[in-house]
Parts: structure tokens; sequence; C-alpha cells
């Protein structure tokens, strides 16, 4: 599974496809505490970018590719 | 050259062709759909093609064609005269373009130019509107308006990163990217795409609008935008997004918004940062020292200024460094180094003190010092500050088009689209050498088959047995039906329709025809008519040759034609037909026709003819003197026929590949070219003739006629000898002495002389041989090294019994 959901941590593992998109909206509508666990991900489609943008969770580890990072720490940090 | 390459150009020069006959057939039916659709679809493919190759200069004009066409085909633009003469030059330009794809693998620089020009000149024929609904960021090439650019909200880091890029001489583009919101359902990953641009220095994922809460979210309606930042070419990053370029937008970021975004955005320091934009485009475009100095100048006036403000921002502290880079930069290009230390100091105390002035003062004192520094540099013309001006304005010439011409094409887009690929082939693609060798084997096999009769008669004589005899004859007639079949299916596979020298020729003519003011009607018949694949193809210049003379001294002009009672419109006939074994093609023009009279005077006057031929020669050989060399008829040398050559060299050509060419002519009321072509020129007839023991081969071509005379019916005058035949005095020569063999020739039991009537250009020569052999169809093969000298020889064949045989060239030798 690219995204194991955890009781309340969804951990998002290698590539994370655009199928993906529609359960991880299912699950964060129903947790809207859940945090997300990026660390091991190395690349997520647009898709899911777009859902984590508009339910900014918190994010629990950042992915460890320096790149991905630098795209998803912007756009996902809590707005100030 | 790659495989893939190689067939694109062949593939691209059918594909121009086509084009161009496409084109022609529209200026005979303007609105017909198909037409238009299929020359839509030539180019697009072509552009499609073109795309797998990264050769943006063809793919720009290409790309321009298929626009424009695509306005034809919607009915948006009617297709006109000019639209034809634009479209056709393009296609002599792509296939320029391809010529030296051909001859080098690449494009030169030097053709950015001639494309964007030949781009523009297609696009300007579109309606304006359109041009301004494809392209919406058009204006924003180099002087972009600031407020697009969101820079302040770039990160510090990454802001002052892509300001030193900029002064190592690197460009900035800011690209935003705005996917469709359906771009999931097409397979886009956007995000992927972003994070693959080429030489990415940052970027973000935003939303224009608050993206709407969970419940109402659409997963698969893509919201998202992409900013970002890249010290790629406009080039890469065009071919990067060359799947979405509606999609993006491109501005190449000038340095002076990075060296200071807010001050220029929020404070509106429009004057300053018009001062810098117009430096920078100055530098860009200076030529000479005069302007380089005018730019430094413009530049040291804007840090001044910049220097002057007494504001004091948060961000004061990264303006004076911003201004200090640039003092240092120019200094640094200024050849002084010492000064840039001096520089420091100042800056740090600038710093520390929180204050501008002693920067300002700094500059103040040493601008003389700066300016002097660069004139000195400029002047002793070195390397170092040459070398980056040069690049620079190399840069400009050939880089961005767009910066020189707002009104060039949008980027390069690549639409490559899978449905391009072509159904599955029902004819190969084989290369003529292979096809050559089947013929050269074929001809072989031919050869060692005839020696299966001689083996069959010396079964019988030599050995004395009659049935071995004729069992080898009866495997022989098998042998040879095969072979014969084989054979002519070869042929079959070098046979082309004339089409395809015939299918320039709209072109041709009505390029001409247009130049001289003439209307002509092209008419070609009988396109479907075969011949061998070397005859067609030499066939082609000969015929421009004709054409373009039936045009320029043919075909009369309107006037002249409307004085003389005949219709407006000329018509040039080109008309191919088979007969017997040989390719009959006649160019018939209804023109003025040509004066007899008129090309026996200038042949005189050339020294062509003497004067008692003048005399005796008729009307039907006079025209026919228009294939002699060095005469021209035409009044006035024009840059297309006239000048003495040309028709002869028609006459050479054709003779060359065993033809022959005839005019006739009705003054007044047209010419009548016809050349007369053997089908093939694998297998040539051949007469086979005895002298002295020897044989020798006479093609038939030549022959006239084989006749025996009487010796005591020969003339001698003085050295020569002559015979009345026919009612013709036709003059007599030994083979035997042409060929330098010392015999006399042979008479026969009646005592008479076998004479062989060659035809040798336009005289009929009887040669005295000693006797005729049958007639023979058989493969010549040239001469090769050291006996190609050979000129009374054409080449020479293998006989059946392995025997040598020579052809004698008829015309060399009499």
């Amino acid at each position: 599974m690219p995204i194991e959901f955890k009781r309340n941590r969804a951990i998002f593992h290698d590539v994370v496809a655009v199928e993906e998109a529609e359960g991880l909206l299912e699950w964060l509508q129903s947790k809207p505490a859940a945090k997300v666990d990026l660390a091991r991900c190395r690349h997520l489609h647009t898709a899911n970018l777009q859902v984590l943008m508009a339910s900014r969770p918190a994010v629990s580890a950042w992915p460890e590719n320096p790149a991905l990072r630098g795209w998803l720490e912007p756009a996902l940090k809590p707005m100030s | 050259m790659n495989p893939l390459l190689d067939q694109f150009l062949s593939e691209s020069r059918e594909f121009s062709q086509g084009i161009a006959a496409k084109l022609m057939q529209l200026e005979d039916a303007p609105s017909d759909q198909e037409v238009i659709n299929e020359l839509f679809r030539l180019v697009h493919t072509l552009k499609g093609n073109s795309g797998l190759f990264s050769f943006p200069d063809l793919t720009r004009v290409l790309h321009a064609g298929e626009d424009l066409l695509g306005l034809v085909r919607n009915g948006q633009i009617a297709y006109s005269r000019q639209l034809a003469d634009r479209l056709l030059e393009a296609i002599d330009l792509v296939m320029a373009m391809c010529a030296e794809i051909e001859a080098t693998e690449q494009i030169g620089g030097s053709w950015s130019q001639e494309a964007v020009r030949m781009a523009d000149s297609l696009r300007a024929l579109m309606p304006a509107v359109e041009a301004e609904e494809k392209t919406p960021f058009r204006a924003t090439a180099s002087a972009a308006p600031i407020q697009l650019l969101p820079l302040a909200g770039i990160p510090e880091a990454v802001r002052l990163e892509a300001l030193s890029r900029c002064h190592e001489g690197e460009t900035v583009h800011w690209v935003c990217y705005a996917p469709t919101p359906d771009c999931f359902f097409q397979g886009d990953d956007p995000l992927y795409s972003v994070r693959q641009t080429p030489r990415l220095l940052w970027g973000r994922a935003t939303s224009d609008r608050t993206l709407p809460s969970l419940a109402e979210l659409d997963t698969y309606h893509c919201l998202l935008e992409f900013h970002l930042l890249s010290t790629a070419s406009r080039e890469e990053l065009a071919e990067h997004f060359r799947y979405v370029p509606d999609q993006v937008r491109m501005v190449q970021v000038d340095p002076c918004w990075l060296a200071d975004p807010e001050a220029v955005l929020k404070q509106g320091e429009a004057a300053n940062a018009e001062a810098a934009v117009r430096t920078a485009q100055t530098a860009e475009s200076a030529q000479g020292v005069e302007a380089r100095m005018a730019a430094l100048d413009a530049i040291l006036t804007a840090q001044f200024e910049i220097l002057q403000l007494e504001d004091r921002p948060v961000w004061f502290r990264g303006r004076l460094e911003a201004v200090a880079a640039v003092l240092r930069n120019v200094t640094r290009a200024g050849g002084d180094r010492g000064t840039a230390n001096e520089l420091d100091a100042v800056l740090a105390e600038c710093l520390e003190t929180g204050q501008p002035t002693l920067l300002r003062l700094w500059l103040e004192a040493s601008r003389e010092k700066l300016i002097a520094g660069h004139a000195a540099q400029l002047s002793d013309s070195s390397m170092p500050v040459a070398e980056p001006m040069q690049r620079q304005e190399e840069a400009k010439a050939c880089l961005d088009p767009r910066v020189a011409n707002p009104s060039a094409d949008d980027g390069i887009r690549f639409g490559r689209r899978s449905d391009d690929v072509p159904g599955p082939q029902r004819s190969l693609k084989v290369d003529q050498a292979k096809i050559d060798r089947l013929m050269n084997l074929i001809g072989e096999l031919v050869v060692s088959k005839n020696a299966l009769p001689y083996l069959a008669q010396r079964a019988e004589s030599q050995f004395g047995v009659r049935e071995l005899s004729r069992e080898i004859k009866g495997e022989y007639s098998t042998i040879n039906r095969i072979a014969d079949e084989m054979q002519d299916a070869i042929m079959q596979v070098r046979m082309m329709a004339v089409s395809f020298v015939f299918q320039r020729f709209p072109r041709v003519v009505r390029d001409i025809s247009r130049k001289l003011g003439k209307e002509v009607q092209l008419v070609l018949e009988g396109e479907q008519t075969e011949a061998d694949k070397n005859i067609i193809e030499s066939l082609a210049d000969p015929l421009i040759h004709i054409v373009r003379n039936s045009l320029d001294h043919g075909l009369e002009t309107p006037d002249v034609r409307r004085a003389s009672g005949k219709p407006e419109t000329g018509t040039l006939t080109i008309r191919a037909s088979q007969q017997a074994d040989r390719v009959v093609i006649e160019i018939v023009d209804d023109g003025k026709g040509i004066d007899p009279a008129v090309i026996k005077r200038k042949a005189y006057q050339k020294g062509l003819i003497d004067e008692a031929a003048l005399e005796r020669i008729d009307d039907r050989e006079a025209v026919n003197l228009i294939f002699a060399a060095g005469l021209s008829t035409a009044e006035v040398i024009s840059d297309l026929s006239g000048r003495g050559v040309g028709m002869d060299v028609v006459r050479s050509a054709v003779e060359k590949i065993n033809g022959t060419v005839v005019v006739e002519s009705r003054l007044g009321q047209g010419t009548t070219i016809r050349i007369s072509l053997p089908l093939s020129m694998a297998v040539t007839q051949v007469m086979i003739i005895e002298s002295d023991g020897q044989l020798f081969g006479v093609p038939m071509d030549n022959v006239v006629e084989t006749v025996r005379v009487p010796r005591r019916s020969l003339h001698h005058i003085k050295q020569s000898m002559t015979a009345v035949l026919r009612g013709r005095t036709v003059p007599l020569k030994a083979l035997n002495t042409l060929l330098g063999i010392p015999a006399n020739p042979k008479l026969n039991s009646d005592d008479e002389l076998a004479v062989l009537l060659v035809q040798a250009g336009p005289d009929v020569v009887g040669l005295l041989v000693d006797g005729f052999r049958e007639t023979v169809g058989l493969i010549q093969k040239p001469f090769g090294g050291i006996l190609s000298g050979l000129s009374a020889f054409s080449g020479s064949a293998l006989m059946g019994d392995g025997s040598v045989l020579m052809i004698l060239n008829i015309r060399e030798l009499v």
C-alpha cells in the first residue's frame, strides 16, 4: 500500500499515485486531527498534494528526499 | 547517421514534394476541402516528426505553417496566391534545412533568424485576433509587467542565488505552470513535471484561490498552480513543457527585479526599474564602444539613484549589497581588481552605520576611474571584455528570437500525437544498391545460361551424345524461361512512373510563368508511364531545361497572344507515352513557334553551318539546329535561358541514356519537342558484326539498315569513298581503318561489300564491314579503370559462350 493508514496517522510510502487521492481525501475527512508521515515518500501525485493542501493536516515527518521536501514544506506548512 | 533521422529526412523530402503538389492542386480548386485536409495532414505529420529531433528552427517554421493551414481548413482564412507563395517558400526553407541536416546532422545557428522570419511571415497571414487568442503571454517577453512576477514570495536565499546566477551571465526564467482542471484525466502529473524541470532553482505549488473545504473538494479537479525559477534556457524549458505549452508562461527575469524586488514592487520606483531595464537592453543591443560606454554610464547612474533613496526599509542591507555587487562586477569588467577591495571596505562601513552615503561618495569619486578603466579595456580590445560582449550579442541573435521580435511564435510546441503513426506499409523502401546488385546477378545468370546451348552443341558434335545434348537443351529452355521472368521482375522493380519527374513541373511552371508575367496552363498526360529509374532520373534536368525554354521563348505574353488571336492563357502540355520498347515524352506549347529562317541565319552567323548547308537544309532540319551547341535565339538574355547553353545540354543528356530528341515547330502555332528514350538501360539491343575475324557490337539504336553494295558502284572522291543509296549520297568508311586494323574489307562471292548504315548524330554513315551476324539483347558494362579512356567503345558485354563482345561507340568512332 502506498499509503498506510494507521489509527491517526497516514504513512506515505515510495510513490503515491493518483488513485490514492480519493481514499486519502475520505480518510482525512473522517479524521480531522490526523497526521501524515511523509518520510518514506519519494513522490506523490499532484492530486494527493492538492488534497493535503486543502486539508492541511499536521505533518509528523517531512520527506527524506530533499527535493520533494522543498516542494511540500512551503505548500503544507500551517499558515502563519 | 541514426536510422530514425535517416528515415525522417527521406520522408521529409517526400512530404515536401507532396505539400508542393497539393498547393498546386489547390491553386486550381481553392475550395477543395479534401485537398486542404490532405495538405494539413502532411504539414502536421511533418511537424510532428520533426519534433522527434531537436531541430527547433525546423519545427518552428512547420508549426507556423500548420497553424496557418489549420485556419484555412476551418475556413477562417481563404486560400490565396500569396498564401501559397509563402507556404512554398517555407517548404523550400524546410528542404534547405533538411539538406543541411543530411550533410551535418544538425542545423546551424544561421538558420534561426531565417526560420523566425519565415514563421513570422506565415503568421502575418493569420487574422490578428487569432494570434492574440493563441498567445496571451506574447507581450510578456523581456520587459514583462513587473506585477506579473510575484517575486516577493521567493525565499531570500533563492533570490540571492538567482541574482548571483544572473550576474554570472546565466538567464533566469520565471515559469508559471497552470495545469488545466482536467489534466489528471489526461495522465498528467504536474508536480512530477515541475520536479523534473531542467536546472530548477526553486519552485512552489500554490492555488490561485483558496481551496474548497474537504467536503467540496473534487479530487480529480486540479486547482493548483506551480511557480518556479530555472536557469535553463528558454528552448530547454519549452522542450520540457512541450506537451502543455498552452498552460505554461515563461518570463525571463531581469536581474534588477531580483536585486531589489520589494523596492521595485512596493514603492513603485518605476523610473529606477525602467532605467535598469533600459540599461540591460542597451547592453544587450550595444554595438561598438560608444553604446557600451553609454550602457555603463546608465548602470552607474542607476546605482547612484538607488543610493540616493532616503527610506530605510528592512531590506536596506540587501539593497546596499546588491548595489555593491553591481559595482564590483563593473569594476571587474573594467579589468581593475584593486578597486574591488576598496569597495568591500566601503560597503562594510556603510552596513555598519546604516547609511548609504559613503558608498554614494565612493561611487561619485570612482565613477571617472571606472569609466576610464572600461574605455581603456575596450580600446585595446583584449579578450576578457570582448568575449562576454560578443557572447551576449550572439546570444541575442540566436537565443530567443522573441525578444528581438515580440510577434514571433509563442515558443516551441511539439504537438506530437500517437495517432500520427502511419499504418502498416504496403511498400518497402529498398536501397538502390541492393536492386543494382540483383540486376548484376541476373545479368550474370543470363550470360551463364546462354552457355548451355554451346554445351549442348559440344556434347553432340564433340562427344557424339545426342541424348545428352537434347536433355541439356530441354533444361536450358526451362532455365531460360525462369531467368527471363526473373529479369523482367527485377526490371519491374526498377521501373518508376514518370510522375516522379512530372510532379516538379507544376511548381516550376508556376514560378517561371509568374516571373515572366505569362499566363500558362500546364497539362500533364500519361504520368503513369513507367521507365527504368535511371532513365527517369536522368530525364529530370533536360525536361526542366526544355520547359524553361518553352516558357521563356515559346509562349508569348498575354498581350501578344491576344493580338495574334490566341487565348490569353498559353497551354504547355507534357505528355508521356510508351511506344513499343521506348518511352516518348512530348513537350508541346502553343506559343509562337520557331522561325527556321532565324535559326538558319543565327547558325550561319555563329559558324555552326556553312553557306552550302544554309541553302541545303530544309525547315525541319533547321529547327533542329537549336540543339547545336552555342546557339541562342533569344533576343534578350534572361536569367532563365538564352545563354546558348541549354538545348545542346539537353541533347547530350538525352543521348547519354541512348535517347533521341527532335523538335517540330510551326511558326505562330507552337513547338513540339519529342524525346524518345529506351524503357530500360539494362538490356541493350546490339547487332553483331564481323570485321577481320573479330566480332563487334553496334547498338541497334544506331543501326539504320544493312545493305550489300556492289564494288563497282562505289565512288572514290579523293581519299574518301561514297555510294549512292536510295538516291542519297552516303559517305563510306571502313571499320578496319577506323579501328586501325591493317586489313581491307572482305568481299563476298558476288563481289559485294557489306555496308552497315549507321546514324551518327544527324549524319548517316556507311560502315564497311565483313559480315553481319544476329541481333542480341545483352547487358552492357561500361569500362572501368584504364580502359574507360577508350572512346571508340562504349562498353563490353559477355556473350553466351563466355567471350567478350566490344560495343562500338558509333558517334565517337565516325
